[in-house]
C-alpha cells in the first residue's frame, strides 16, 4: 500500500538524521536576496530589501549516502532485524555519511549606500549542523559483540562526527568595481550555543590467542570527545530553564567566534559569467563549559593472572581490583574543562554561466527598471531569458573535502518569474534533478526550492533531501 | 498579489499529488534486538611441581579470589546466556584434583567445578560450562562475588616430573551474550 504524505513532514523526518548543505539552486540566483548569503560578491540591483523576520530564508537538507528511512521503516513485513543487518550493518562503511543542516534568518534586510556601487547587508540566522559517518567498527561491537573473532582488529579510529547549534549574526559590503567586476565580503560573529566534536580518534580492539590464558585482550586506544555547552543545556533543562539558556546562549552568553565569507562575479564577456565564493572561513573559541572527554594508552589483558610461585606472598591482595587498577593506569579515562578552538565547515563555490535569448526588459517581457546593476551607478548589465552553465560545490569534512557538480538552466518570464533547473552529482545521488522558483509580486518576493525531486514518488526511499523557502519584501528605489 | 496565492497554491497541490511516500512502521524499532556476544580470559592459575612438593598435605593451595565482574549491573542485568571455557593442564608427577566454587557475597557455594587430572604425561582437560536456558542458572553467575580455588595433590610430595617447567595450569575464558535492548 502506497500512502501520500505531505512533502514537508517527509522532509522534516529526513533532517533527523543532519551538515551545511549544497546550495546549488539558491546560488548565483541574484533575483534572491538570499543569494548573498552565499556569494557576497553576487551582482544585486535592490535599493533595499527586507526579510521577513523568521520567514526570509528557512533550508533543511537531511542525506546519507547509502541508506534511506525507507531501507529500514518499510513496512514490507520483514524483519526489521534482518533488514537491519543486510542493508546497514553489512553495507554500510566507515565512509558512509549521516548528517544533516537547518538553518533559519530570523533577521535579513539589506539597504544601498549612497555610493551606487555599495550594497550592504547584515543579518541573523541559527544554524544546526551535524555531520556523522558510519561507525563500522563500534557497529559490529554493539551488535554481534567480539567473540568467536580471534584475530580480528575493530577499528576505534571508526567514530567520526561532529555538531553544533550556532546563532551567527553577519554584516556585509558588496561592490560594483566596474562593469565587470562585483566583489563582496562579509564578516561573521558566532554565538555558540552548544558544540561536540569526535573526530581525531584512532586505535583499535582484538582479541588474539594469548601467551599464559586463552585470550589476551589488546586495547590501544586514543580516543576524544569535546564538548561544549552540553552541560549548561542539561542544567537548564532540568530546571525548566531551557529556553532562556539557549537565548542566552544565542546572544554573546555562549562561546565566541569569528569568520569572513568573499565572494566574487566577473563577466568574461557580455553573455558568460564566472563567481565564486568562500564561506565560513571562521573559527569558535569554546570556553567556560567546555568539557572533554578522552580515553588514551595501551594494554594487553588475559583476565587475573595468579602465579602461585610468584605471588605466594601476596595471595591475599584482591587480584580483580588490581586488574582494574592496571587498566585504568594503563588507559586513562579522563575529563578537562580547558578551552578549544572549533573552525566552522568551510565551503566552496565556483560556477560559469552563459546567458542567451532575448534581454529581458529590451525587447523581453520586463515592464521594471530593475534588472542587474540597474541601481548600481554604472552601465547597467542586461539580463538575457535564458542561462545555463555549471557549478562548483565543496565543503571540508572530517574525512576531507566533500563535492558537488551541477549543471543549471534558468529562465526568466519577465520580472515576475524566475525559474531554475539544476542537476546535481555527488556522494549522496546520481539523479538529484531540483527545481527553484522566485516569484516577484511588486516588492514582494517569495522564493520555494527542493531538491531530488525524481524521489518524490517515495520520498522515504531518497537518501538525500533538502528544502529552501523564504519571503522578502524588496525595493529597487522606482516604482515598478 | 491574487496571482501569488494561485501560483503557490498550485506549487503546493503539485508537491502534495506528487510527493507520496510507502507505508513506513516507525514502531518496527521495537521489535530490534541487540544481543552481542562478548569474550574475554577470565582468570589463569598457575602452581609449579617445586611448590606442591614443599607443602605437607592434600590440599596444597586454597584461595579465595574477590570477582566482582559478574556482579557489574551492566553485566547483571543484561546478560542473557553464557558459556565459561576451561583449560586445564598437568605436567607434573602427580594426579591433581582442581575443585572451583562460586561464592556470593555471604559466602555461601553457589556453584562447584572439579577437575581431576591424571599425572603427566596426560592430555590437556577442556570443559564448556553452559549458562543460560540450556545450561546451568544464570543466577549462579549473577550472583558470583568470589571465586574459591583449592587445588589437592593426589600423589607422593617428593617425585619430579621430567618435563620443563613442570606445574599444573588452570587457564579459562567467558563468553556471555547480553540484551542491550
Amino acid at each position: 500500500m502506497r500512502l501520500c504524505h505531505c512533502f514537508f513532514i517527509a522532509g522534516v523526518l529526513l533532517t533527523l538524521s543532519l551538515t551545511a548543505q549544497n546550495k546549488q539552486i539558491l546560488y548565483d540566483f541574484n533575483e534572491i536576496p538570499q543569494s548573498l548569503s552565499i556569494n557576497p560578491g553576487v551582482e544585486s540591483d535592490f535599493k533595499w530589501y527586507a526579510g521577513v523576520p523568521l520567514l526570509s530564508g528557512i533550508s533543511g537538507y537531511g542525506g546519507s549516502n547509502a541508506i534511506s528511512v525507507n531501507d529500514i521503516f518499510a513496512n514490507d513485513g520483514i524483519d526489521i532485524n534482518i533488514k537491519f543487518r543486510e542493508r546497514a550493518l553489512d553495507v554500510l562503511t566507515p565512509k558512509d555519511e549521516l548528517s544533516t543542516t537547518i538553518q533559519m534568518d530570523y533577521l535579513n534586510g539589506g539597504f544601498r549606500s549612497e555610493n551606487p556601487n555599495v550594497f550592504y547587508s547584515f543579518g541573523g540566522y541559527l544554524e544546526f549542523d551535524n555531520i556523522g559517518y558510519w561507525p563500522q567498527d563500534y557497529a559490529y561491537l554493539l551488535y554481534d559483540g567480539n567473540a568467536d573473532q580471534l584475530g580480528r582488529r575493530y577499528d576505534l579510529g571508526d567514530l567520526k562526527v561532529r555538531g553544533s547549534l550556532v546563532n551567527v549574526f553577519h554584516f556585509g559590503i558588496n561592490k560594483k568595481i566596474d562593469r565587470n567586476l562585483t566583489i563582496g565580503a562579509r564578516g561573521k560573529l558566532y554565538s555558540a550555543i552548544a558544540d561536540y566534536s569526535s573526530s581525531t580518534n584512532n586505535g583499535h580492539l582484538t582479541n588474539v590467542e594469548g601467551q599464559n590464558n586463552l585470550i589476551a585482550s589488546n586495547l590501544n586506544a586514543d580516543l576524544l570527545l569535546r564538548t561544549s555547552g552540553l552541560r549548561s543545556l542539561r542544567d537548564a533543562n532540568n530546571d525548566d530553564a531551557l529556553a532562556n539558556e539557549i537565548v542566552s546562549r544565542a546572544l554573546f552568553g555562549g562561546d565566541l567566534g569569528l569568520g569572513v565569507d568573499v565572494g566574487f562575479t566577473y563577466h568574461l564577456s557580455e553573455r558568460t559569467t564566472v563567481t565564486g565564493s568562500l564561506l565560513d572561513v571562521g573559527f569558535i573559541y569554546h570556553s567556560g563549559d567546555s568539557k572533554s572527554y578522552s580515553l588514551k594508552g595501551n594494554t594487553s589483558v588475559e583476565g587475573i593472572e595468579i602465579d602461585v610461585l610468584d605471588n605466594f606472598a601476596s595471595l591475599d591482595r584482591d587480584f580483580w581490583q588490581d586488574l582494574v587498577d592496571e587498566i585504568e593506569e594503563a588507559v586513562p579515562f579522563e575529563t578537562d574543562t580547558g578551552s578549544y578552538i572549533s573552525f566552522r565547515p568551510t565551503k566552496l563555490y565556483a560556477s560559469i554561466r552563459n546567458d542567451f535569448g532575448e534581454p529581458v526588459g529590451n525587447g523581453g517581457s520586463q515592464s521594471c527598471d530593475c534588472t542587474a546593476g540597474s541601481s548600481g551607478g554604472g552601465e547597467l548589465r542586461t539580463k538575457y531569458r535564458n542561462s545555463v552553465g555549471g557549478q562548483l560545490y565543496m565543503i571540508n569534512r572530517p574525512r576531507g573535502p566533500q563535492m558537488a557538480l551541477t549543471g543549471f538552466y534558468m529562465r526568466r518570464i519577465g520580472n515576475v518569474l524566475a525559474l531554475k533547473g539544476t542537476y546535481t552529482v555527488d556522494k549522496f545521488s546520481s539523479t538529484n534533478v531540483g527545481l527553484g522558483m522566485n516569484l516577484q509580486a511588486g516588492p514582494v518576493n517569495f522564493y520555494l526550492m527542493a531538491d531530488n525531486l525524481l524521489s518524490y514518488n517515495n520520498i522515504a526511499a531518497t537518501n538525500y533531501a533538502s528544502f529552501q523557502f523564504g519571503l522578502n519584501i524588496i525595493s529597487w528605489g522606482r516604482n515598478k | 498579489m491574487k496571482g501569488v496565492r494561485i501560483l503557490v497554491m498550485v506549487l503546493v497541490g503539485l508537491l502534495l499529488v506528487t510527493s507520496c511516500s510507502e507505508e513506513q512502521d516507525f514502531d518496527q524499532i521495537d521489535d530490534l534486538a541487540i544481543t552481542p556476544s562478548y569474550e574475554t580470559s577470565i582468570f589463569y592459575v598457575k602452581a609449579q611441581e617445586t611448590l606442591i612438593n614443599r607443602v605437607e598435605g592434600l590440599s596444597f593451595f586454597t584461595q579465595d579470589f574477590n570477582f566482582d565482574a559478574f556482579e557489574e549491573p551492566f553485566f547483571a542485568e543484561r546478560v542473557l546466556a553464557g558459556v565459561l571455557t576451561y583449560e586445564l593442564e598437568n605436567t607434573t608427577s602427580k594426579p591433581i584434583e582442581i575443585r572451583l566454587e562460586f561464592l556470593d557475597e555471604a559466602e555461601n557455594v553457589l556453584d562447584t567445578e572439579v577437575f581431576s587430572m591424571d599425572a603427566a604425561p596426560t592430555a590437556i582437560l577442556q570443559r564448556d560450562v553452559a549458562y543460560g536456558t540450556t545450561g546451568k542458572s544464570l543466577d549462579i553467575i549473577k550472583a558470583t562475588s568470589e571465586i574459591r580455588l583449592t587445588a589437592i595433590n593426589l600423589g607422593d610430595n617428593s617425585s619430579s616430573s621430567t618435563l620443563p617447567d613442570p606445574a599444573i595450569v588452570l587457564r579459562s575464558s567467558a563468553q556471555f551474550t547480553l540484551d542491550i535492548r
